[in-house]
């Protein structure tokens, strides 16, 4: 089939709807006989200079003598064109291509189109990301445009082994996603278990990675906490990819997914792995303390303060329960309503310009905390405990949205139940997470199914020569057993 | 309903080993106040050694490839097995269930009502019931590390009371003592029946798993006993709920309030027994379980712990150890060696 320029401006003008942003740039080329060609492009899509050096220009100066349309279209594609992405498309493929970015030549009665890879749009520059800041580690981070992101990775693995798989997802956005993965590492399995969750994905629009994430997870498995992790560290991703891990690229998206994603993860960083090995690990269980602290802090003082306050040590209690009875709500409904107002508070603080940040958090401290407190609406204690358990829940940042559920619920619960209540809620929340799956994975992983191999790197983390013996792979947790 | 899964046998039998424990969580007086510690000792030893032999006739049926609910079994034996497995599981729930809210409501929260205790505990085991075997034995691990703290936190602060009289060790009791005892340390042979209806799922088994768990359970017996005995005397032994006593007066110079970690640890103890009882009688009446029977059977237990609330001679038939090992033997033994006899039978023919 020979196209005709005419016919494919005609259908690409019905398919955009006439959008504007679509551009057709023809050309009557150098020759005896009148051979013309089109370039199409979306606006905004192209570096036009970039497109003006490796096409226009080499084609407008060309002299194709006598050939005809077919053999024209030969030699554009072999000697005249300098641009080093030429694909030869069919008209089927041409929406997908002009979308990407491509500039598409069409020249009139030549068998097939070609693409030329002349992106450029305006893109924020990799920079180092703000959720997860390192002290010792590599300043870049992910950024927006999935090639960008790729490259990053490939920087840090030049292997081979390192493979990147193309999908799309969005039946609306098209949008385009690498499946990244080292080839010797990952397990066959859980990579077809992937391609399976992300094929059924009906999504209409996926405009950021955090919306595959609940596709991602296994089915009939609690949703409290992620069994998918999310990155926006290239030297994190590869380090999982190392351990038999699958990425997840999103293009437009600066942040990574990660399957499987198991609990003890979420206590692991960076720096941990460029510290001493002692820091290190007294990090790990400061971090693992805060995790608890910061769930059942309140919920313990609320049980104590409500139904046992004889296991206070007698120098707080006395200090406690002076300071509860001045206030005239219940422990329970203090202890709530200050979580509340420090959420509202936190909210306040992440939406409004950094401006006006001072002003938010002096009314915060000021007026919420002294004059609260001073006025006798509150007690200091319990502003004390919601404080720290607050505190304790950003040093496991991840975590901090089941966190948060689980405080307010334990709040609820000790409230009502006591200690009692708080057991029987904990045991609830171990069984959920015992029966949590990451792609087959158990959620829980090295600690529950045990493994003591694994533990050298859970709560406390081994030497570089100790961790460098064996590899474990993330898919030595994934049982067999049928389910 | 996730019943049909195979795990790690070494989890399991981790698992086994908790719910073997609990019984001395839940001791409510059953061991008598005449006989010695070492009396206790040796009759704690020779209930052990009972346990195992009751294991022995699953482990070989287990080794044969075989399964008490075997699809091969005519009909009517299937209905009768799983009936008498089912009215086992019943009884071992009831059995856990009614001394542990009578505790709670006599030691923590006299206030409360033991149904309403009952009836919220029951709500969470049927969840994890629901989720599975598998899962709940993942759990167990956890359980385990409580278990470590709270009995390093009870031994650890009962040490400083230890005081040792001559008469404390000698040997008395009689033989009526000892035998009360060997009753009292043959009631973790409930697990044996756990480990026939469930093992069906396990793999890597090897024989000295039961014996490394029942040799765990021994030891921790025998720590209770021996600060019972020493740290807590005779006082102890004139109390309901020694090892909560025991929990009580622990302390570390002015910290004391270990009692609370003993409640977690009990609570936790029986939440995880009953759900795998709750498993393992789904598991009796259909091999896939289902929502429905777990549903039923928790009501009957609520039904019946109500009944043994209001009626002293339910409580009393409820809470009989003796009632508690015939029924362990019957099925853990008797009715797996009757098949082992058969399915030899079968083969030599």
């Amino acid at each position: 089939m020979n196209y005709s320029i005419k016919e494919i401006k005609a259908r690409l003008q019905a398919q955009f709807s006439d959008s504007a942003d679509l551009t057709v740039r023809e050309l009557t080329l150098k020759s005896s006989g009148e051979v013309r060609a089109a370039v199409f492009t979306l606006e905004g899509m192209v570096d036009k200079e970039g497109l003006a050096q490796a096409a226009l220009n080499p084609l407008l100066a060309y002299d194709f003598g006598r050939q005809t349309a077919a053999q024209a279209y030969c030699t554009i594609r072999d000697s005249v064109l300098a641009a080093s992405d030429v694909t030869e498309i069919s008209e089927t493929e041409l929406t997908a291509f002009l979308t990407s970015g491509f500039a598409v030549l069409a020249v009139d009665g030549a068998p097939e189109l070609l693409a030329i890879g002349a992106q450029g749009y305006a893109f924020r520059g990799v920079s180092e990301p703000e959720s997860e800041v390192v002290q010792r580690g590599a300043r870049e981070g992910f950024t927006e445009p999935l090639r960008v992101n790729m490259s990053l990775i490939r920087r840090r693995l030049k292997s081979p082994d390192l493979v990147f798989e193309q999908m799309t997802v969005g039946k609306k956005s098209r949008t385009q996603l690498m499946l990244c993965y080292l080839q010797s590492a990952a397990s066959p399995l859980l990579l077809q278990k992937l391609r399976d969750r992300l094929r059924a994905c009906d999504l209409e629009t996926v405009l950021a990675a955090g919306y595959l994430a609940e596709y991602l997870e296994d089915p009939n498995t609690s949703r409290l906490f992620s069994g998918v992790g999310i990155s926006e560290r290239p030297d994190t991703v590869c380090g999982k990819l190392t351990e038999g891990r699958i990425a997840v690229i999103v293009d437009g998206t600066p942040a990574v997914l990660v399957v499987p994603h198991l609990f003890v993860e979420e206590f692991q960083g960076v720096d941990d792995y460029s510290n001493r090995t002692y820091y290190a690990t007294l990090i790990r269980l400061i971090k693992y303390l805060s995790f608890c602290v910061s769930v059942f802090l309140p919920a313990v003082y609320t049980a104590l303060a409500q139904f046992h306050p004889e296991y206070f040590p007698t120098w707080i209690l006395i200090k406690t329960s002076n300071s509860l009875s001045k206030t005239p709500l219940p422990v329970t409904l203090e202890v709530l309503l200050i979580t509340f107002v420090y959420e509202i508070m936190k909210e306040a603080g992440l939406r409004i310009p950094k401006s006006l940040g001072h002003a938010v958090s002096i009314v915060g401290a000021l007026v919420i905390g002294e004059s609260a407190v001073t006025a006798g609406i509150i007690s200091s204690s319990t502003l004390m405990v919601v404080a720290t358990a607050a505190i304790c829940s950003y040093v496991t940042s991840p975590l901090y949205p089941p966190v948060t559920m689980l405080r307010l619920v334990f709040i609820i619960i000790a409230g009502v139940l006591g200690l009692w209540g708080i057991v029987l809620a904990s045991a609830m929340v171990m069984i959920s997470l015992c029966a949590k799956t990451s792609l087959g994975v158990p959620y829980l992983s090295s600690l529950s199914p045990f493994s003591l191999r694994t533990m050298r790197d859970v709560f406390v983390r081994a030497g570089w020569k100790r961790l460098s013996r064996h590899t474990i792979k993330v898919q030595h947790f994934a049982e067999t057993e049928e389910r | 309903m996730r019943t049909e899964v195979k795990f790690s046998s070494k989890r399991f039998l981790m698992t086994l080993t908790l719910c073997a424990c609990s019984v001395i969580l839940l001791q409510n007086g059953s061991l008598p106040q005449r006989s010695s510690f070492l009396c206790r000792l040796a009759a704690m030893a020779a209930g052990l050694l009972g346990c195992f032999l009751i294991f022995l006739p699953s482990i070989w049926l287990r080794k044969r490839g075989g399964d008490v609910f075997s699809q091969s079994l005519p009909r009517a034996a299937r209905y009768a097995a799983a009936a008498v497995y089912t009215a086992c599981f019943f009884y071992t729930a009831e059995y856990f269930l009614f001394p542990y809210t009578d505790m709670f409501c006599k030691k923590y929260y006299p206030d409360t009502s033991p149904c309403v205790i009952a009836l919220i505990l029951l709500i969470c085991c049927v969840y994890a019931a629901l989720r599975g075997a598998n899962v709940i034995t993942r759990f167990s691990v956890f359980l385990f590390a409580l278990a470590m703290l709270t009995n390093l936190l009870m031994f650890g602060g009962s040490l400083s009371s230890l005081r040792f009289y001559s008469s404390d060790l000698g040997i008395r009791g009689g033989f009526s003592g000892f035998s009360q005892s060997f009753l009292y340390f043959l009631t973790p042979s409930f697990t044996a029946v756990l480990f026939a209806c469930l093992s069906g799922y396990t793999r890597n088994f090897r024989l000295r798993q039961p014996v490394i768990a029942l040799a765990l359970t021994g030891v921790k017996y025998a720590l209770v006993l021996f600060f019972i005995a020493f740290a807590v005397g005779e006082y102890a032994l004139r109390q309901e709920y020694q090892t909560f006593v025991l929990s009580r007066v622990a302390h570390f110079g002015a910290y004391a309030g270990i009692e609370r970690f003993y409640m977690a640890l009990s609570t936790m103890s029986v939440f995880m027994i009953v759900s795998l009882l709750l498993c393992a009688m789904c598991r009796s009446v259909d091999r896939n379980g289902s929502r429905g029977f777990t549903a039923a059977f928790t009501a009957a237990i609520f039904g019946a712990h109500m009944l043994a609330v209001y009626r002293p001679e339910v409580r009393e038939f409820f809470t009989s150890p003796l009632l508690l090992v015939g029924l362990s033997v019957l099925t853990a033994a008797i009715i797996p060696s009757v098949m082992l006899i058969f399915t030899r039978r079968g083969h030599n023919v």
